[in-house]
């Protein structure tokens, strides 16, 4: 298909490049304990670029209509602002597996019955258990004017587990998921299990939240606002535009210096592993926070022209949309074997009064940018003298990131995997806690 | 294509299916800063089949390829039948319907050259990036038309041909390390012509994001909190409209005493509702994704829990009617229980009358989004004023409300008779389903006492 496109251009544009994706998807839902739907869903679609006397321009179909794609880019490109964008020409591209036969192969009762076996495990009195798997075969191919070409197969497993429990006026929802390229070790199955009954049993007493400047545990899942800020800092785009907090910072000490933050498109049996990012730059391994030092942003290829930097290969792209900027893998630390599913990390010895926080409501809205937060809890835990002593409603959490990363209290010992995020739990001293 | 629709149905060996087509024409423009990001036309095009069998669950089959539309309806039929169950699902009545709809256009944005859509925003932009202290903007432009056809197996027949409009900006004013925003946001079922005479909304974006670089944090604490009509139309819909969607309550007995008809959720001040007939709003349609035909859904009646939204699934399995909610974001999707057009019911007064007697309170304007985790809610508005002895006071910045939902709803004492209709972009996320057309509307509300976050006291 790549080829094809290329051909249909040659003459009509100066350069090109083009990503063509094809994708199949079987879901299954159990909702309230019972299986209820099958789902497949078939993908296939175009998204070509083409550079037309300097100026870029961009089409998407999930049509087969080269030719109506063609007019459409050139079009486009006669409207787009002269970039001095230069695609990458072949490389060499680093190895990495992306497709494991177990999934690509398991028949819908394999994954029905693994639905059925985590419900049977997780379900409790009083409580509604939803369990959905899905599971994805998909291929991707990139190629461009200037030699480059690239494909690959991938896989991935999806598993959501979430347990609800209403009494009275008081809903408590608690939930953890498995997202990997393979099928799941029987070990990463037990984590699963373990860690929504862990979160739910802490949760059955309520306890009145404290208040004041503490110490406060951000699991892995809670991690969202403290790491978003961070993500949208070190996105070129955002230093390119004047509005990154570390624009002009390269090299100064900025964060904790056991912080360490990597962009990792290499690791082991992640869905978002892959040899060549959309725009067919290889994949590498790049260091963005080392001790502390801010030592990289990342870039897709037009936005580091623009800014007279390299593409670290974070081009990411839609069948219709123009590629923009993201992370591969975010891992905060070394990702090692996943730790423990017990909530807090092994940090909450030597809190007296804290809290651990393991969702927030609201993350992703205001100034994330700014680093500012302010968060009602979602589910979070009460710590005293180094325990946990039950779930806390009707508090919120608030601060600066920037200020709370300068110094960490502690690095968990229960990193893991989240999607495409690895991160231990971290202890913050001095987050602001209220109560209503 | 209806002759299509009609053959594949016919073809099916399941007790019920049901078949989505649409074909979409988009077209989308990009500003950052004084650059173009993008200026593009795309073509997007895809069926979704679904088909449920007696003592077996849903089968659910989507594609691009719509050559397959024969085999995706075997597939839907299979999946379906290796789902056993005990408790069958069943469906509520609906009347067949057939019917042609074609929305009003405004101005086919299909007839508007790209360059001329590139003009008109630019111009915009040009508003937000003119004001000083404005360091960077986005703009945007989106528009679409979709013709739709939708067919099942009771004999529901539909076409419609569906335009929306969305425009909206980003001002990003910067000072030293403090940043602050600006938001603009236009979002219709209509066309091109809905699109024109919107650079005052973006100008005064670009002024407020100046703007809040000199106000002060808002201090954290418990006050009386007037809502504007677009911040409270983001609240009935965050705090209350999801609540509503039968689908949380229906499998869950304690969800459901916690939603029993009847129960009171406020004071007879209160109306709320769910309008996907009024003309001409984001979630607007004639017919849901399961052809059942839209209404005006009444949820609280002065103060107390009148109806909930519903599926013909959910309908069926609580013994109530259908009303039209079930919605799927496209052809990727299945139909799930959803909102439309989400309103809090005109009160009586102005808002001065509302502000008045207020001695010291905030208040809270625009959004910059907002989450409910069931019975708990939090939503950032973009800006507040305080009010003081009556009057609208200084700006204040970073004013999130945070509550309970029922203890919130019951503290709303005074509703405005100012209503309006938010005609803002964005949309409502869902089971993955994000972001779905969907507005809000409401008049300025009073909350006798809320928490304000912000400059929590440490």
């Amino acid at each position: 298909m790549i080829g094809r496109v290329l051909a249909a251009v040659r003459g009509r544009v100066e350069a090109a490049d083009v990503m063509w994706q094809r994708g199949d998807r079987t879901s299954v839902a159990f909702d309230a304990g019972r299986l209820k739907t099958c789902g497949s869903a078939e993908e296939a679609g175009i998204n070509l670029r083409v550079l037309c006397n300097g100026r870029v321009g961009i089409a998407g179909t999930t049509t087969t209509d080269l030719d109506d794609l063609v007019r459409r880019a050139v079009a486009s490109a006669e409207l787009g602002e002269p970039v001095a964008l230069a695609f990458p020409g072949r490389a060499p591209l680093p190895t990495i597996e992306t497709s494991a036969g177990a999934v690509a192969e398991a028949p819908l009762e394999r994954l029905i019955a693994l639905g059925r076996s985590l419900v049977e495990r997780v379900t409790r009195a009083g409580c509604q258990v939803n369990v959905s798997i899905e599971r994805s075969v998909a291929e991707t191919s990139v190629g461009n004017t200037a030699g480059a070409e690239g494909r690959y197969a991938s896989t991935g497993l999806a598993i959501g587990v979430d347990v609800m429990r209403v009494a009275g006026n008081d809903v408590l929802m608690v939930y953890d998921y498995y997202v990997g390229a393979g099928w799941p070790t029987d070990a990463e199955l037990d984590r699963l299990v373990r860690s929504v009954a862990t979160r739910l049993d802490a949760a059955l007493r309520i306890v009145e939240p404290p208040e004041g400047a503490l110490p406060v545990v951000f699991t892995p899942a809670g991690l969202s606002p403290i790491l978003l800020p961070l993500e949208q800092g070190l996105s070129g785009k955002a230093v390119l535009q004047g509005v990154s907090p570390l624009a002009g910072r390269l090299g100064e000490r900025v964060f904790d210096e056991r912080l360490s933050v990597t962009d990792d498109p290499l690791a082991p049996g992640r869905t978002s592993s892959r040899p060549f990012d959309d725009e067919g730059v290889a994949s590498q391994v790049t260091p963005l926070v080392e001790r502390g030092v801010v030592r990289q942003f990342v870039y897709d290829l037009e936005t580091a022209a623009r800014a007279g930097a390299r593409s670290t290969g974070n081009g990411s792209r839609g069948i219709f949309s123009k590629p923009k900027i993201a992370y591969s893998n975010f891992v905060v630390g070394s990702p090692a074997v996943p730790g423990d599913a017990e909530l807090g990390g092994g940090l909450l010895g030597g809190i007296a009064d804290g809290l651990v926080i393991d969702d927030l409501i609201g993350v992703g809205q205001g100034n994330v940018i700014s680093g500012a937060f302010s968060h009602p809890v979602a589910l979070a835990y009460r710590v005293q003298g180094g325990e946990i002593t039950g779930r806390v409603k009707d508090a919120a959490v608030a601060g600066n990131v920037y200020d709370l990363l300068k110094r960490v209290g502690g690095f968990g010992k229960d990193g893991r995997w989240l999607g495409a995020r690895w991160t231990p739990s971290l202890l913050l001293e001095g987050v602001s806690v209220a109560r209503r | 294509m209806k002759d299509r629709l009609l053959a594949a149905l016919h073809s099916s060996r399941a007790d019920y299916t049901e078949i989505r087509i649409e074909h979409t024409w988009s077209s989308a423009v990009t500003f950052r800063g004084a650059r173009l990001e993008s200026a593009t036309v795309a073509e997007d095009q895809g069926g979704f089949v679904r088909a449920l069998n007696r003592g077996c669950g849903w089968g659910i089959a989507s594609f691009t390829s719509l050559e397959a539309l024969p085999a995706m309806v075997t597939r839907a039929d299979e999946l379906s039948r290796a789902v056993r169950l005990d408790a069958p699902i069943r469906l509520a009545e609906v009347a067949p319907s057939q019917a042609d709809l074609i929305l009003d256009l405004d101005g086919d944005v299909r007839g508007v050259a790209l360059g001329e859509k590139r003009r008109l925003l630019e111009g915009y932009n040009a508003e937000m990036l003119g004001t000083p202290g404005v360091v960077d903007t986005i703009a945007s432009y989106h528009d679409e038309v979709t013709e739709y056809w939708y067919a099942n197996s009771e004999g529901t027949l539909l076409h419609e041909r569906r335009p929306e409009i969305v425009l909206s900006g980003t001002a990003i004013a910067r000072r030293n390390g403090s940043i602050e925003k600006g938001l603009e946001s236009v979002g219709l079922r209509r066309g091109w012509g809905s699109a024109q005479h919107h650079a005052q909304g973006f100008r005064e974006a670009g002024r407020r994001a100046a703007a809040l670089l000199d106000a002060p944090m808002v201090k954290g604490g418990t006050y009386p909190v007037v809502l504007d009509p677009e911040l409270a139309g983001v609240f009935v819909h965050e705090a209350f409209g999801h609540l509503s969607e039968a689908d949380f309550v229906y499998e869950n007995a304690e969800a459901r005493e916690m939603m029993t008809l009847g129960r009171r959720f406020g004071r007879p001040v209160l109306n709320v509702g769910d309008n996907s007939a009024a003309p001409g709003l984001r979630g607007t349609l004639g017919f849901d994704d399961e052809g059942t035909p839209t209404q005006d859904t009444p949820l609280i009646r002065e103060g107390i829990l009148v109806g909930r939204l519903h599926s013909r699934e959910t309908a069926a399995a609580m013994g109530e009617r259908p009303t039209g909610n079930a919605r799927a974001l496209s052809f990727r999707h299945p139909p799930i229980v959803r909102m439309t057009n989400t309103y809090i019911g005109n009160g009586r007064g102005t808002f001065a009358d509302l502000i008045g007697d207020v001695k010291l309170g905030v208040y809270a304007c625009s959004a910059f989004g907002g989450q409910t985790l069931l019975e708990n809610f939090s939503f950032t508005a973009a800006y507040g004023h305080m009010i003081r002895d009556g009057q609208v006071a200084e700006l204040v910045k970073d004013v999130v409300l945070a509550g309970n939902l029922f203890q919130t709803l019951d503290r709303i004492e005074r509703v405005a008779g100012d209503f309006q209709w938010n005609q803002m972009g964005g949309g409502c996320g869902k089971g993955g389903q994000s972001p779905l057309p969907v507005t809000e509307g409401a008049p300025h509300v009073r909350i006798e006492a809320a928490l304000i976050g912000g400059d929590v006291p440490a």
